[in-house]
């Protein structure tokens, strides 16, 4: 899903003018998704079968659903379980790309080549098929989940490290503190980490955004996180019937969803901006 | 030395295929062993339908099925039939397997190509205009609408054009396929997620070759702008554009598996859903293979694509 995310580094020009739209977006989704329980204190799960599908008012802002829960308490506790989820599951694989790749870019030789190759045989799989096996397979739950999606973001970590510490690891200053006699470790962990985590940081901002969006194809799928779970994507097919009586309840999911992935697409064009303006820096 | 390099790049598409066909039954065989909740049972309500079922039925499906067999030898037996190609019968319909991935992968097959299609009426005169005049008005509007797009999951896109066409305008039919006109909005809702992206891979293709050095000079010996343009940035344009083309089939993928099942259009996605709810095994391991198979073969088109477009990357292979 991220290799589509990272096409879209090229997509998202509107960034450009303005910088800190991306970012701030992000912040503001992340402040939603800690706060909005807290600032909401309505149970995303009780029932009220006498005030189905209402419109919106004071007690329930953005109306009921077809067995009267509270759609804006729902949305709310819905951004940890599509948000959260995809942070979660974004640093668990970035972390295990990373280690791997730089790993193999400064081991080299047999360790290199054992990484790579089970690298590219993760990545010549398509990574939609693997998360449905996995999530269909195994009944939908949290844990499959998590593991399908892990398994299918870490290669392309591990190949984008590697890529940038051997290029690190042969410039003339890396070269110049080995022989002043540092150790591996710590080249690593000084010179060429800075430079892998300023690319990990815009890889993992759009896969983040396709993690969210593959998370809520799963959910309407009806193969990912299981109704009465105030996921996005299960929330729009259990509210799809009403189209017709509730329009807005169903916009509601929509549209948390198209914000919260728009956010992390521009987030990530801004940081990619960043990171080769830096490499231009003299 | 052309014949060895594209005989290497094919060998290698060819040990791909094999390495995804032993993981993905290997992984399948797993699954089937590790997995919570009676096979059997869930193999029944798939057959005879959740209100007829009863312990019979399902004492039945579990004797004549391979579940009860030893482990081991039932897993070398599971690899040889994958390899030779005997992929068995449907546990849920009895049909055969090869008969029912060959149906629904028509299907699959006409939906994707017309999604392709209408994908690329699209992209390519859009993202030529916005590569050619880049910062122009059909840059800025292409390149929010593809940010917009983008942003939406697949089956979304569905919903709005379901929304619009046939709740609103009562033009075309929500979902089935009883006729040409049920694949146009399932077509539609592919083709303007795969064009989001692709237009924009076109532009910038266009923009960067039409800045390089090699057009100015063809213009300055005096070609006119349109045949430098159709020789020399439209040739070196389409590598990226070809290499594209690999990645936009893994978002197909994506796409029809939700998009079949939001039409309820019957392909090889819709196939392999219902198949995962009950638990349908020969299927599953069907359609998860022709599907990685698919992915080999559409990476091996695009490498030769590449080197047919540009020979120079067989003067690299040799040196």
């Amino acid at each position: 899903m991220s290799e589509i995310a990272r096409s879209v580094a090229d997509t998202v020009r509107t960034g450009q003018r303005l910088p800190w739209a991306g970012p701030a977006l992000i912040l503001a989704v992340v402040l939603i998704m800690i706060l909005g329980p807290r600032v909401w204190p309505v149970s995303p799960t009780a029932q009220n079968l006498l005030d189905t599908l209402a419109g919106p008012s004071l007690a329930h802002p953005l109306g009921t659903d077809h067995i009267g829960r509270d759609i804006l308490a729902r949305v709310v506790h819905g951004a940890p379980l599509s948000l959260g989820f995809a942070l979660l599951v974004v640093a668990i694989g970035a972390a295990i790309g990373v280690v791997l790749g730089l790993v193999a870019a400064e081991r080299g030789g047999l360790i290199d080549i054992l990484i790579m190759r089970f690298t590219d045989l993760m990545l010549a799989f398509p990574g939609v098929l693997l998360a449905l096996l996995f999530a269909g397979f195994m009944g939908g739950g949290m844990v499959p989940l998590f593991v399908a999606l892990t398994i299918t973001l870490w290669p392309q970590f591990a190949r984008m490290a590697r890529a940038i510490a051997l290029q690190t690891l042969a410039e003339p200053h890396v070269e110049a503190s080995r022989l002043a006699g540092l150790p591996p470790a710590a080249i690593l962990a000084r010179q060429v980490l800075p430079p892998v985590l300023q690319q990990t940081v815009v890889l993992a901002a759009f896969s983040v955004g396709g993690t969210i969006l593959t998370i809520s194809s799963l959910g309407f799928l009806g193969l990912g996180m299981q109704p009465p779970t105030p996921e996005w994507g299960a929330m729009i097919t259990e509210l799809l019937p009403y189209i017709h009586q509730a329009p807005l309840q169903l916009a509601a999911p929509c549209l948390c969803i198209f914000v919260t992935v728009l956010a992390f697409m521009l987030g990530g064009e801004a940081f990619a901006r960043r990171a080769m303006r830096g490499e231009h820096a003299p | 030395m052309i014949a060895r390099t594209v005989a290497r790049a094919i060998l290698a598409r060819l040990i791909q295929a094999i390495l995804v066909a032993l993981a993905l039954s290997t992984l399948c065989f797993i699954f089937i062993y590790i997995l919570p909740g009676d096979m059997a049972l869930r193999v029944a309500v798939g057959r005879f339908g959740l209100e007829q079922l009863s312990r019979d039925m399902v004492e039945s499906v579990r004797r004549e099925t391979f579940i009860e067999a030893p482990l081991a030898g039932q897993y070398f037996a599971w690899l040889g039939n994958v390899f030779t190609g005997n992929l068995g019968y449907s546990l849920v319909s009895n049909r055969s397997v090869v008969s029912e991935l060959w149906r629904a992968g028509a299907n699959t097959f006409t939906l994707a190509l017309i999604g392709w299609a209408l994908s690329y009426a699209v992209a390519i005169p859009f993202g030529i205009w916005a590569g050619l005049r880049p910062g122009g008005i059909v840059d800025r509007v292409t390149a929010g609408l593809s940010a917009a797009i983008a942003s939406l999951p697949s089956f979304l896109i569905g919903i709005i054009l379901i929304w619009i066409f046939s709740v609103s305008l009562g033009w075309l039919p929500p979902a089935g396929n009883r006729g040409p006109h049920y694949l146009i909005l399932p077509a539609a809702t592919l083709g303007i997620g795969l064009s989001a992206l692709s237009v924009r891979v076109i532009r910038n293709a266009v923009s960067a070759t039409n800045d390089a050095f090699f057009v100015t000079y063809s213009q300055i010996r005096g070609l006119s702008p349109g045949r430098a343009f159709v020789r020399h940035v439209l040739r070196n344009a389409s590598t990226p554009i070809a290499t594209f083309a690999a990645l936009q089939f893994a978002m197909l993928l994506d796409g029809f598996v939700v998009v079949e099942t939001l039409f309820n259009y019957p392909g090889l996605g819709d196939m392999l859903v219902k198949a995962l709810v009950s638990r349908d095994v020969p299927i599953i391991m069907g359609g998860a293979l022709l599907i990685g198979y698919l992915y080999a073969a559409v990476s091996l088109v695009s490498d030769l694509v590449c080197l047919w477009l540009d020979p120079r990357q067989l003067e690299g292979a040799r040196s």
